[in-house]
């Protein structure tokens, strides 16, 4: 779905941190939605932890930067950091490219998959926040 | 507004004393990751000399052109002619902007006057030390303060540990960095910092960023200051540190403190203190290549910037095989850390978070 000219996908579970959580098998694959990507301006640079990190849903576990911008990443769900895109590792900008798709950024073996409900999937829901976020931001 | 270049006599003779040899070109971090001519100095002396003599107009494309150089002076240092090309494209830039041709860093200068520093962030942090009176005051700047917090917050320490009486600031930009962009010092910035410095009653002020060193030095608006300036390095280079690792450790010059300042042996004379294993890389002092994160580069062209500090600490890698890379500088720390591939096991550190961290594995292994 498009919403004021930002793409969220249905189908993905989406955070109020701006990151989408999608199931793959057992593993949730993670990365950054197309608004937050178009606010960032071109990433230049994600830290990219060790495997078998482990993560708490909600809490920041690496940084993104673009030229302008340091921001935090946080985990959609809470488990063992399994993959991570080496892509990103020359070619941050793949999150600006292709932020669902070849942007995807970290998977996630979860403790449960039950947290995944703390997401949001509602377009409804989806669309009264990220019109929230909108307003809030442009205030700055 | 100007239509020309209004470079003055001393710097329109150094673009016609460019002899065209390309020594440049062997020593030009951006030419080497882009082997295009003009992001060299050679072809911005070719570029400035067509545009004095009529032959080219200036551009958009002239203006972004000039800010693709981090200003290293790695083509000064090595040029036969003795031209200084980065001050020469320094002062350019400030014409193209007088001309019209604003860039990228004009919003920085609004977020700088708004923020206080370069990022736009609302809040410093607070590092919890004193700020009140002391015979020494740390400035520790913007890219430390909010890109490098924990090797700050480290170099604190240390000062800490050897029991050195400092007391902080409520810093704000130095703003030295506009003079480098096209714009000028945020005179009512240095004006806050001189006022910050002098209620603290020091007579040294150190800082842990080399281009905040320079400035406080250098720059007319801080000459009341008052304080002797000291980078961090001259500071600590005379203590005993009672420390030592065994590791293979090698050194980054720092543009902004070796070619800049001058500052080469400090540095070193610590390093050898603390790691009976030093190894110099092949290009270092004044032929050190540069991290790619100076003269604004990171912020007009990022991807070149990581870039050219993934060339810069392969390079290092390559040619001492060391573990740990020291430097002194919270812009190079940065660019090598975000340069850094998952495959390189090497360590990066400025030397003062390196010497905390080995203080605290000291009393770590005292406690076990």
């Amino acid at each position: 779905m498009n919403i004021e000219g930002y793409e969220f996908p249905e189908g993905l579970h989406y955070d109020k941190n701006h990151f989408w959580a999608r199931v793959e098998g057992d593993l949730v694959v993670m990365g950054m939605n197309d608004y937050a990507q178009k606010m960032a301006g071109s990433i230049v640079y994600v830290g990219l932890p060790p495997e078998g990190k482990k993560l708490v849903q909600g809490k920041s576990f690496t940084k993104i930067e673009s030229g302008k911008w340091l921001g935090k990443v946080f985990s959609v769900v809470s488990g063992e950091l399994v993959a991570v895109n080496e892509e990103l590792e020359r070619k941050a900008k793949l999150i600006n490219e292709d932020c669902y798709g070849k942007g995807w950024m970290f998977k996630i073996k979860p403790d449960n998959m039950e947290e995944l409900k703390n997401l949001m999937t509602e377009p409804a829901v989806i669309q009264e926040w990220l019109k929230a976020e909108i307003a809030e931001h442009s205030k700055k | 507004m100007s239509t020309q270049l209004q470079l003055d006599e001393k710097r329109r003779k150094a673009i016609t004393q460019c002899s065209r040899c390309g020594f440049c070109r062997a020593v030009c971090p951006i030419f080497d990751l882009t082997k295009r001519p003009i992001t060299n100095a050679r072809g911005k002396m070719i570029l400035m000399k067509e545009i004095m003599e009529g032959t080219v107009p200036v551009t958009e494309g002239v203006a972004q052109a000039l800010l693709r150089c981090t200003t290293c002076m790695n083509c000064t240092v090595n040029c036969p002619s003795g031209v200084d090309p980065q001050e020469v494209i320094k002062a350019a830039r400030k014409d193209m902007v007088a001309m019209g041709y604003d860039n990228l860093f004009k919003k920085m200068g609004e977020v700088v006057e708004k923020y206080g520093n370069i990022y736009g962030e609302e809040e410093r942090h607070n590092w919890g030390h004193k700020k009140g009176k002391a015979p020494y005051a740390l400035f520790v700047g913007c890219v430390g303060t909010f890109r490098e917090e924990e090797s700050v917050g480290e170099a604190i320490q240390l000062l800490d540990l050897l029991k050195v009486d400092f007391t902080m600031i409520d810093e704000v930009c130095c703003s030295g960095v506009m003079e480098d962009v096209g714009y000028k010092i945020k005179e009512e910035l240095a004006l806050r910092n001189i006022r910050e410095l002098q209620k603290t009653s020091a007579n040294t002020l150190i800082t842990t960023c080399p281009y905040c060193y320079r400035v406080f030095k250098e720059h007319p608006s801080y000459k009341e200051l008052g304080l002797e300036v000291k980078h961090i390095t001259q500071f600590l280079k005379d203590f005993d540190l009672g420390v030592k690792t065994l590791k293979k450790v090698t050194y980054h010059d720092p543009c902004d403190l070796g070619r800049h300042a001058g500052i080469y042996d400090e540095p070193r004379e610590i390093i050898r203190k603390i790691a009976p294993n030093f190894v110099e890389p092949r290009r270092s002092r004044e032929n050190a290549m540069c991290c790619g994160s100076g003269g604004g580069l990171r912020g007009s062209f990022p991807e070149d910037s990581i870039e050219i500090s993934r060339n810069r600490l392969s390079q290092m890698i390559e040619e001492t095989g060391a573990e740990i890379l020291l430097t002194e500088c919270p812009s190079c720390l940065h660019n090598f850390r975000n340069a850094k591939l998952r495959k390189q096991k090497i360590e990066i550190y400025n030397i003062t978070e390196f010497i905390a961290q080995l203080f605290q594995e000291g009393r770590e292994k005292e406690l076990a």
